[in-house]
């Protein structure tokens, strides 16, 4: 608890620093999407077993565990065990994962829908694994890598979005993770608490688009 | 496989130097095996490495060998380090996200097979992403590639994208 403080301070305090120097730098890249607090919009995907999926479907749920992941993401496939976890730990409380793969197949033939059929089917996904065709969803997360994570509260009938980042602090060790970054904001929210690490980064494979 | 890629790079570049005997005669074939080591480092390293007060312009690439957008622009990244290498005020890094203890199995073999010279560091600080992440930029939300130019450890700009060479060049000489 207190490393996270020290950790939070120092994150903030470098933060700062940057943004300093970065406004005297264009823009461009500055994200747009959804920030901690934001409404999430809601969407109607095709899953894996092609029947579509929506948000409101889940009328017992308290909230989503939303995951932009891939098949082909090295990243992704490390944490792939952890997200069945994930699933099976939270969906029984209230919490279901909800997977979207973001990116087009014909920059990456590997996460083609076909491709996420035979992946869900070779991992036994327990939740819905849905493909963003079009690209039109994880754009207006502002996700951009995977695996990207956002924890969505429901809250008077609007998702609000209430943790953006990391699974936990250790993508090639599961055994050896100090910090498990989302079962710590379902667990505060399901307690009634604020989540205190509200976002972390972390490195992963950029979401697939092709250029304008 | 190793013995083989040598073998034929020992080829090409022979069949290079009867083309253009002066430019490859002196380094590359030496060159090339001394360069192409990876070094494991942790941030802290990383940062005593990128943030050095030495004048020099430093342009800092974030990869991976199993990152399909990283591996596209390296080869522009290669061309424009052999224009502004011998710019004694110029200084490009390779920072490899792959695993440590892929370094010397994926990481190395790649940089020879591609014939890379260039530095080239291996980050081995999985545990502490979230904050070298935004300590290297505020905004870079983890997707890589990521660019990232330096000098005297002030940053100059930073790119979370496959960057396209006339970019890299332009950003190159606006600081250089």
């Amino acid at each position: 608890m207190k490393n996270i403080g020290i950790n939070l301070s120092l994150i903030i305090l470098l933060a700062l620093s940057c943004q300093i120097k970065a406004q005297k730098m264009d823009n461009m890249s500055e994200h747009k999407g959804y920030k901690v607090g934001d409404i999430a919009t809601g969407f109607k995907l095709k899953n894996v077993d092609n029947k579509m999926v929506s948000l409101s479907d889940y009328k017992e749920a308290k909230g989503f565990i939303v995951i932009f992941t891939c098949n082909h993401c090295p990243y992704a496939k490390a944490y792939e065990n952890r997200i069945i976890g994930l699933n099976h730990k939270y969906a029984s409380k209230g919490y279901p994962v909800i997977a979207i793969n973001p990116n087009d197949p014909k920059v990456e033939p590997q996460d083609s829908f076909e491709g996420m059929q035979q992946r869900a089917k070779d991992k036994s996904f327990t939740f819905p694994y849905l493909f963003d065709e079009g690209q039109t969803i994880y754009p207006q997360y502002g996700a951009t890598r995977t695996p990207h994570v956002f924890v969505l509260q429901k809250t008077n009938g609007k998702n609000i979005v209430r943790y953006i980042g990391a699974i936990d602090d250790n993508y090639a060790d599961p055994n050896d993770v100090s910090h498990k970054y989302v079962e710590d904001a379902v667990d505060a929210l399901l307690s009634g608490k604020p989540v205190v690490q509200a976002t972390t980064v972390a490195i992963g494979c950029s979401i697939k688009a092709q250029k304008d | 496989m190793r013995i083989q890629i040598l073998i034929l790079m020992t080829m090409i570049n022979f069949n290079s130097q009867g083309q253009n005997t002066k430019k490859n005669m002196s380094g590359e074939l030496s060159g090339i095996n001394d360069n192409q080591k990876v070094t494991v480092v942790n941030f802290t390293k990383l940062e005593t490495i990128i943030n050095k007060k030495d004048n020099k312009l430093y342009v800092i690439n974030f990869w991976a060998t199993w990152c399909s957008p990283c591996v596209m622009e390296l080869p522009d990244f290669m061309e424009v380090n052999k224009i502004y290498h011998n710019n004694p005020k110029f200084k490009m890094i390779l920072v490899s996200l792959d695993l440590a203890k892929e370094a010397e199995t994926i990481v190395q073999p790649f940089l020879v097979k591609n014939k890379m010279n260039v530095e080239v560091y291996l980050l081995d600080d999985n545990k502490r992403m979230n904050q070298w992440i935004p300590a290297i930029d505020s905004k870079w939300s983890g997707a890589i590639p990521a660019t990232v130019f330096y000098r005297n450890g002030i940053k100059l700009d930073f790119k979370e994208s496959k960057m396209e060479k006339s970019e890299l060049i332009e950003i190159i000489n606006k600081n250089l």
